[in-house]
């Protein structure tokens, strides 16, 4: 089933000004329920202002975005989607388990149900005992972890990322991605993940999307045939190195510009 | 870590300095043999306070009624003001310049006709000056902190489809607290400082001003001296208050928790 459709979207900024920005061009893509779909892309190409424009965050300038059949701003009404930014954004005078409670509390979930589920989302990213924290207490990639946990809240249908482990260390990168990959598999959500590292995209994909930049369109789509389970030992998979080599290679004709 | 070393080394430097400074002030006094009437020796103070201790509470305290309605009266209007014209980006913008040329302003100079508006012996003329002054400071902060949200914080609830008056309460509002304690410091200070000064220019006879100018024209200036130092007393206290609710309020602050993390 569809979850997501990209008819035509093109965004620019500035239109009509001397400093122009074509961010986004003739965008066309699908995703299906259950899918996995990362996009990776030279820097600038792109790739925030497309999440962006499914989000409802900013307009297109054309074009039409599609979530279950529904436009784009009446799903971010529903809530259909949970967004996780490249930062952790969390409000700094929350406590852990409130900023997780925070959506379900827009959405009106009564309060002794939403905060069972904080709980549970809070141990379920390794988090169990933080529930009375400030953000500040917590370190980058913890901050990170209950940011997910909060867009995971409202069960989302779809969960856009944008570069969320962008600024973590490469180990506890891998162990962030072995639980964001369990995430996926046990919950009914489709995840739309920008990146920048192959081997994230590889490991984590059953799809990736090649973007190219000025103006940033979409040059490839590769499916990955890993299983759909992963774990430590897809990395030793002699077909990750091999998918790896050709998104390394797709990307590098991205960075020349296609 | 032993928490009574860091109290002893944080308190310790301080409470030395003031001792230290009374100390020298008393023996600069006597060495020099300076006149009672340029600057009396702070045993002399002592004296005098002990001497007057209950008129000198009981003006103290006139004075200080005048301090707080001023500024409940000011704070309660610069955060009312906020609150309506940050809603409209226009009319807090249009305000804006205005109130911060307005804020440099030094409006005890409308002390005298203030005076005179609502009577020179009426406290509440004191309480007028008192609340123009800290109403800008107020309005100023409260404005910035409703206004200067971290845009990332606002996509996120317009990612959550966040209802104006959500956004308001859950994220503009909390985002100003800081910036709100920040304008009660700087009122707490402003207002016994106005009050004390627009008494200057005339007043009730029981009010503090007053009588440190009229012992100071009756060249009693231990009193005068021990009238001053109640108002910094008051001033001192009032600011220790306003500091100890913003701990309480805004614990989660850096202001407040200091920058030491995983504490
Ligand atoms: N709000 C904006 N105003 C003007 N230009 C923008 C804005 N946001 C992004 N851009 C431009 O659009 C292009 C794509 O940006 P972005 O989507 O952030 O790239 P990526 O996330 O792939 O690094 C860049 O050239 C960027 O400068
Ligand atoms: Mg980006």
């Amino acid at each position: 089933m569809t979850i997501l459709s990209i008819n035509n979207v093109s965004k620019r900024f500035n239109a009509g000004s001397s400093n122009e920005t074509v961010a986004l061009q003739n965008i066309n893509l699908t995703i299906e329920s259950d899918e996995f779909v990362s996009i990776i892309g030279p820097s600038g190409c792109g790739k925030s202002t497309l999440l962006r424009v499914i989000g409802d965050l900013i307009a297109p300038s054309e074009g039409k975005v599609s979530i279950h059949g529904k436009s784009a701003a009446q799903s971010r009404l529903d809530q259909d989607y949970g967004m996780v930014f490249q930062a952790p954004v969390l409000l700094e005078w929350r406590r852990i388990l409130p900023n997780v409670v925070l959506p379900m509390e827009l959405a009106g979930i009564p309060k002794p149900e939403r905060e069972k589920t904080a709980r549970n989302l809070l141990a379920q990213v390794g988090l169990k005992g933080f529930e009375r924290h400030y953000p500040w207490q917590l370190s980058g990639g913890m901050q990170q972890r209950v940011a997910i946990a909060r867009a995971l809240a409202i069960r989302p249908k779809l969960l856009l990322m944008d570069e969320p482990f962008g600024a973590l260390d490469e180990m506890t990168r891998e162990r962030m991605n072995l639980q964001l990959h369990d995430i996926w598999r046990e919950s009914d959500t489709t995840v739309l993940f920008v990146t920048h590292s192959i081997s994230e995209a590889v490991f984590l994909s059953t799809k990736i999307i090649v973007m190219s930049a000025r103006p940033g369109q979409i040059l490839e789509v590769i499916d990955i045939d890993l299983p759909r389970q992963r774990d430590d030992s897809t990395r030793e998979d002699v077909r990750f190195f091999e998918q790896e080599r050709a998104v390394r290679e797709w990307l590098r004709r991205a960075e020349s510009g296609g | 870590m032993g928490r009574e070393e860091s109290w002893i080394t944080r308190w310790l430097p301080p409470i030395i300095l003031f001792f230290g400074g009374i100390f020298l002030w008393e023996a600069a006094v006597r060495g020099f043999q300076i006149e009672q009437f340029l600057l009396p020796a702070p045993s002399v103070i002592a004296g005098t306070f002990v001497e007057n201790f209950e008129r000198l509470v009981s003006i103290g305290w006139f004075t200080t009624k005048e301090a707080l309605g001023g500024f409940v009266i000011g704070c309660t209007a610069g955060i009312v003001v906020a609150f309506a014209t940050s809603r409209w980006t226009t009319a807090s913008e249009t305000l804006m310049p205005f109130a911060i040329a307005a804020n440099s302003v030094p409006i005890i100079a409308f002390a005298p006709i203030v005076n005179n508006w609502f009577g020179v012996d009426n406290p509440l003329s004191k309480m007028v000056i008192v609340a123009i002054i800290v109403f800008f400071p107020m309005m100023i902060n409260t404005v910035r902190g409703l206004t200067l949200v971290d845009a990332a914080q606002l996509e996120l609830m317009r990612s959550y489809a966040a209802a104006p008056s959500e956004i308001l309460f859950k994220l503009r509002l909390p985002n100003a607290l800081p910036y709100m304690f920040n304008a009660f410091k700087i009122a707490a200070s402003l207002s016994m400082i106005g009050a004390v000064v627009s008494e200057y220019f005339g007043g009730n006879r029981s009010a503090l001003g007053i009588f440190i100018t009229q012992e100071a024209a009756q060249f009693r200036f231990a009193n005068a001296w021990a009238g001053i130092i109640i108002a910094c007393i008051v001033g001192l206290a009032f600011y220790t208050v306003v500091v100890l609710v913003e701990r309480l309020a805004i614990p989660w602050h850096s202001s407040v928790r200091g920058n030491n993390p995983g504490g």
